[in-house]
């Protein structure tokens, strides 16, 4: 006793118990809902039963439910539409801003920073702020759009079946530029300096230099950068709540949004815990592969 | 010259991108007759401060005093128990560490809309939801220990191993050396990563959405959802609550922004 006590205080015990208790605290909330989602997935969850500990088994009923349900095949279209789009966006005008905020001007790194002032407030509050600049009759976004002659009538953004998920879209895009440039930026600044030189100096022309040594020297970070992504953009909800609520009719619900109204809007636990274990199980998969891309970067 | 012209395109782009902000801050010293007017102005032509108003309409204090609540225990129990575990990952090599890292990094993936339906059977069923802010900070904490252990677990990597054996040598224990010399050189780090956790948990929304019933204890997340309603018109009203809401977390913001920009950089993709 006392030997574990000293390894406590003073030796490897220490080490171990300061990791421990995190790993203990994520494992009791996290990792145990995780394995309890799992089993809720295959019982009868309803509000009444909410409170037992023992619930009816029914297999993969609730599965097949929710396959059967007319909206799942739109809803995870909607979801690989909006993870696509999003990651394609941020990843194109993150690059674009990183590759530029990387040359060598007064107040350049400063500036960089700044972007993340959108990054850093509240994703509701940017929500409210998008969904006024959409509104249809007043919002600043239809009358530039207007008098620029882009477009010749008012687009209704949020309830037009049509366009509302592009609308969340284009929010998130907004929401995610930051991130994805900083993470850019720092791959950028890994590549050597001396090597752009040497390409100059053979006769390497701009384009040259960024398709045959920037991109590839940014692979394992764009890897990175793209699983990050995929990561961050499932993890979007507060836009959704805030912006048109998987509406009209479902044209603009994804995945991670519809989980959550079944379960706490249709009171549907056991189909909503279902939904979420479909997805929670693609994030980890792709968390795996984010794993693997930076361990490989670790030993280049 | 060149440099020049970089700083003024590189003005634009920040221009153009944080214009949403500028719209947000622009509509709430609108009057409401302005705000409606086709084609909108660019600039306020009577400005009205209505924050003094809003902020009591709305019970914005409750709101965002619960906010601040949520906040501040997530903060305080993800630095209590993430520092640690930070130093210890970041301190021993084995593959057991590894394993341990390997599998924080896993849990920092888990959407919160997607784990708010078994944390909230979970919390009904052991009682927590009596308790609802307290069961708010549970989840959001294991929503941002992982992100607060790998950021410290950089700053702790930065502390060269050396002064920590030469305290050892001087006699001192791993626990003194532990809190007298690693905390204390490492507290840069600390005090960044928990300022980013402190306003990321300050902007929450699924988890105090999901367990919370009660509306006085609803956090300005909340709030803002519930006074932008299904069809409402009140813009003014509800971008001068964003700008209550906003402006203190963008000015801290701004101060610690180097800070925070270099952290989340060395942090983020290791």
């Amino acid at each position: 006793m006392s030997a574990l006590l000293r390894s406590l205080r003073d030796g490897r015990g220490f080490d171990v118990a300061l990791a421990a208790l995190a790993l203990a605290y994520l494992l009791v909330f996290s990792a145990f809902p995780l394995v309890y989602n799992v089993a809720m997935s295959f019982q009868e969850v309803d509000m009444f039963s909410l409170g037992d500990l023992i619930r009816p088994f029914v297999g993969l009923a609730n599965y097949r439910a929710l396959f059967a349900a007319p909206e799942f095949w739109s809803i995870m279209g909607n979801t690989a539409l909006f993870v696509s789009l999003s990651i394609v966006f941020q990843l194109a005008i993150g690059f674009g801003l990183a590759l530029f905020f990387q040359q060598d001007f007064v107040g350049a790194t400063y500036l960089r920073g700044l972007f993340l002032a959108a990054w850093i407030i509240p994703a509701l509050v940017a929500g409210a702020i998008w969904k006024w600049i959409f509104a249809g009759d007043f919002g600043v976004l239809n009358y530039m759009l207007m008098s620029t002659g882009i477009v010749n009538d008012k687009i209704f953004w949020l309830s037009t079946p049509a366009i509302s998920l592009y609308s969340v879209i284009i929010a998130n895009i907004w929401l995610g530029i930051p991130f994805n440039m900083i993470l850019l930026s720092v791959g950028l600044a890994g590549i050597p300096k001396d090597m752009y030189e040497a390409a100059a100096l053979d006769g390497a022309g701009p384009w040259g230099r960024f398709w045959h040594m920037t991109l590839p020297m940014m692979r394992s970070t764009l890897g990175a950068v793209t699983c990050l992504g995929v990561i961050f953009t499932l993890q979007q909800f507060d836009l959704f709540a805030s912006l048109t609520q998987g509406g009209p009719a479902n044209s603009s619900n994804v995945a991670q949004y519809w989980s959550w109204q079944l379960s706490f809007q249709n009171y549907d636990i056991a189909t909503g815990s279902a939904v979420s274990v479909l997805m929670l199980g693609f994030v980890i998969v792709v968390a795996l592969l984010y794993v693997r891309s930076t361990r490989q970067e670790h030993r280049a | 010259m060149k440099r020049y012209v970089l700083l003024v395109v590189a003005i634009g782009f920040l221009a153009i991108y944080l214009f949403p902000l500028y719209w947000m801050y622009l509509t709430a010293f609108k009057p409401s007759s302005e705000t409606f007017t086709y084609p909108p102005s660019f600039w306020p032509a009577d400005p009205q401060f209505n924050f003094v108003r809003v902020f009591i309409d709305k019970k914005m204090d409750v709101y965002l005093w619960n906010s601040l609540v949520v906040a501040c225990g997530t903060t305080v129990i993800a630095a209590l128990i993430g520092t640690g575990c930070a130093y210890a990952l970041a301190r021993v090599r084995s593959v057991w560490m590894d394993l341990v890292l390997f599998l924080i990094l896993m849990m920092q993936v888990l959407p919160p809309s997607l784990m708010a339906t078994p944390i909230f059977v979970l919390f009904n069923q052991i009682g927590l939801i009596a308790t609802p802010r307290f069961a708010v900070v549970l989840a959001q904490t294991a929503k941002v220990l992982p992100l607060y252990i790998v950021l410290c677990r950089t700053s702790f990597m930065q502390i060269p191993k050396e002064l920590e054996e030469a305290a050892r040598v001087d006699g001192a224990s791993r626990i003194v050396a532990f809190f007298r010399i690693i905390v204390p050189l490492a507290r840069n780090g600390i005090l960044v990563t928990s300022v980013l956790i402190f306003l990321q948990s300050f902007g929450e929304y699924v988890y105090s959405r999901t367990l919370i019933s009660q509306e006085d204890l609803q956090t300005a997340t909340v709030g803002l959802m519930n006074f932008m309603g299904p069809n409402t018109t009140d813009w003014n009203g509800i971008m001068t609550y964003a700008v209550i809401y906003v402006t203190p977390i963008v000015i801290v913001f701004m101060l610690l922004q180097r800070k925070i920009v270099s952290g989340l950089t060395a942090g983020a993709l290791k």
